[in-house]
């Protein structure tokens, strides 16, 4: 077992390293190291080293640990494999507010409004992620009141209600965008494919307290969270306030999803495939699995990224295209394997 | 009501929809004993189990060392009593330590690590329950009844003094029935740790149970020692199914024998009628 989290902590050092050092450009090892010291030989070096190839990484990193430490946790509080951001209605939750915020912050409704005074001013950066959370926490309240009123509230059943509700608060945030912005297209595109490449550094300076304290809360009730592995009336027997735990989670895991889908757009399959690779090399246990995604989730999409923008040599493919081939073809080999 | 009794219930009535599940249930027990729940289909044995257990609340109506369940939080309740549901099919492979440590949860603060004495109790546990050699196999690649065990096991690292079960020997074999029930008892007469459980077999009640209760249609029928419980009566008006009971030879234990009510014409089935009853069985040996 140790060897294995050897392993996956090699990976999580080397996978940004070798994401650094490929891309259009030739960066060799050592003018790399000069531009970590600071002292790129270049103008053009250090701006691909600091603009360019580090805040990708940086950012890639983030989104494929958070994208999959809310998928384990989604799965783990559902006891459902199939769990995961995309399927639960987050991620379109996200994508409705971000939409919105959108709208509202980054078009001529949005300046509309604000001259007439009725928008604050606040700016399209701070707007876009907390409309993304507002959106994710929406979506996850209309699932829990969807599975409770529809499903009798069982935990198992709520991807049901999940599923329903994504397609319903994705085509609302496609149609608004359509509505309010001529050259919607782009965007939609952008939300529905996930993209890194408008990545900047900031994104990781607001993405890494997010997903740093996500990790911290959900190892700190670790042990809490594997009690729901045993249902819910099981957990409850040994003091586990059920429906406390169920809520922060799903605060969590919309928080983690909010921020990724509000600058990136929604990467699917992430969420679903990383927990169960992870489950098969740490194990089941929350504090483990949870470790786990971080390590193989962020080197997984580190790696994946290399890929999108080194596939093609005249344009870069949208690494939600990559992550969706993979993951749709895991997503039917996991729904073979619950049959057998 | 004894006052030594640890768990009581004091005119426990329940309803569901306005519709009458439970009935005026008085019931004392003491510490180390163990208490068998009977009744056909419907009786109300599961909900009794789940007021008992604190899992539905009562109306202050149940009491455990004096203390109405309702006054404990759920923590200090989780201390107190171990409750153990047979565990619906988990989707991901957890191990039986895994399951088993799970019983440290009512014990441990969100910060708190896991000493070595935590882990020589879990293994005294997993050994206690006789499956120390499984401790890393996956759960439900166990057999049924050492899954049961396992759950046990797990009320053993709760540390908790009541220990109540829903039918914990559906669906096993007749050895695990008994190796299931031996080692309730055994915990029951030498940790003192009180054990209440329903069961459908009346023949295994009797072997292993110091005090029945018998329900039918929410009511209290009959409650006691064993042999105040199993009288002939009583159980074909419950089970509305002709039985006789005599004493096995062999184990010295009550038995009863239920006749399906085809075979009443029988040509045998006139002298069942008037097999002796506990009483006479009582008297019989008194005399």
């Amino acid at each position: 077992m140790n060897n294995r989290w050897s392993f996956l902590i090699l990976l999580a050092v080397f996978s940004p390293v070798i994401g650094i050092f490929f891309g259009a450009a030739d960066l060799p090892p050592k003018e790399l190291y000069q531009c970590v010291v600071g002292q790129c030989s270049t103008q053009i070096n250090s701006l691909i080293f600091w603009e360019i190839r580090l805040p990708r990484v940086l950012v890639g990193f983030l989104v494929g640990a958070g994208l999959a430490v809310a998928g384990a946790t989604l799965q783990n509080i559902t006891r459902n494999g199939l769990a995961d951001p995309y399927l639960f209605g987050v991620v379109s939750g996200a994508g409705l507010g971000a939409s919105i915020a959108t709208l509202l912050f980054d078009s001529q409704i949005g300046e509309t409004l604000t001259i007439f005074g009725m928008l604050p001013d606040v700016s399209f950066s701070i707007a876009l992620p907390v409309a993304a959370f507002l959106g994710a926490v929406f979506a996850v309240t209309l699932v829990q009141a969807l599975a409770a009123t529809s499903f009798g509230g069982r935990g198992e059943h709520m991807l049901l209600a999940g599923v329903a509700v994504s397609f319903m608060l994705s085509a609302l945030s496609h149609f608004l965008l359509f509505l309010g912005d001529p050259f919607a297209a782009n965007k939609v595109i952008f939300w529905l494919m996930g993209s890194l490449a408008r990545t900047e550094l900031w994104y990781a300076w607001i993405m890494l307290p997010v997903v740093m304290g996500s990790v911290l809360l959900l190892l700190l009730f670790g042990r809490r969270l594997d009690a729901l592995l045993l249902g819910d009336e099981n957990a409850k027997t040994l003091g586990i306030n059920v429906t406390a735990i169920r809520l922060m989670a799903l605060g969590i895991c919309a928080a983690l999803t909010a921020c990724i889908v509000a600058y990136c757009g929604g990467i699917g399959f992430v969420g679903l495939m990383i927990p169960h690779i992870v489950r098969r090399w740490v194990g089941v246990t929350s504090r483990a699995l949870i470790l786990g995604c971080v390590l193989i989730g962020g080197s997984f999409m580190v790696l994946v990224d290399i890929i999108a923008r080194s596939a093609l040599s005249d344009q870069e493919i949208p690494i939600g295209i990559i992550t969706s081939a993979i993951g749709s073809v895991f997503f039917l080999l996991a729904i073979r394997q619950r049959q057998t | 009501m004894p006052e030594s009794a640890n768990l009581q219930a004091k005119q426990l009535s329940y309803e569901i929809a306005q519709k009458h599940i439970l009935s005026d249930i008085n019931l004392s027990l003491e510490r180390g004993k163990v208490l068998g729940v009977l009744g056909p289909n419907g009786a109300g044995k599961t909900s009794l189990l789940k007021l008992l257990s604190g899992q539905t609340a009562s109306k202050q109506q149940v009491e455990w060392c004096g203390k109405a369940l309702e006054d404990f939080s759920p923590l200090e309740r989780a201390k107190q009593i171990a409750v153990v549901n047979q565990l619906n099919e988990s989707v991901f492979a957890l191990s039986l330590q895994q399951i088993v440590r799970m019983g440290w949860l009512p014990h441990k603060t969100l910060l708190s690590r896991e000493n070595e004495q935590d882990h020589a109790h879990l293994a005294a546990s997993i050994a206690k329950v006789g499956l120390s050699d499984k401790t890393h196999q996956t759960f439900s690649s166990l057999s049924g009844g050492e899954q049961q065990r396992g759950l046990i096991a797990r009320a053993l690292v709760q540390k908790a003094a009541l220990i109540v079960l829903d039918e914990p020997v559906n669906h096993l074999d007749i050895y695990y029935q008994h190796q299931v029930l031996k080692l309730l008892r055994t915990l029951a007469h030498q940790q003192q740790m009180t054990v209440v459980m329903s069961l459908h077999d009346i023949n295994l009640a009797a072997s292993y149970c110091d005090h029945l209760c018998l329900l039918n249609e929410g009511k209290m029928i009959a409650q006691g020692p064993v042999e105040k419980v199993l009288e002939a009566k009583t159980l074909e008006h419950v089970f509305n199914i002709p039985c006789r009971i005599r004493r096995d030879d062999l184990t010295q234990n009550l038995r009863v024998d239920f006749y399906p009510p085809d075979e009443q014409e029988h040509p045998f089935m006139p002298e069942v009628m008037q097999y002796p009853t506990t009483t006479d069985i009582d008297q019989g040996h008194s005399s």
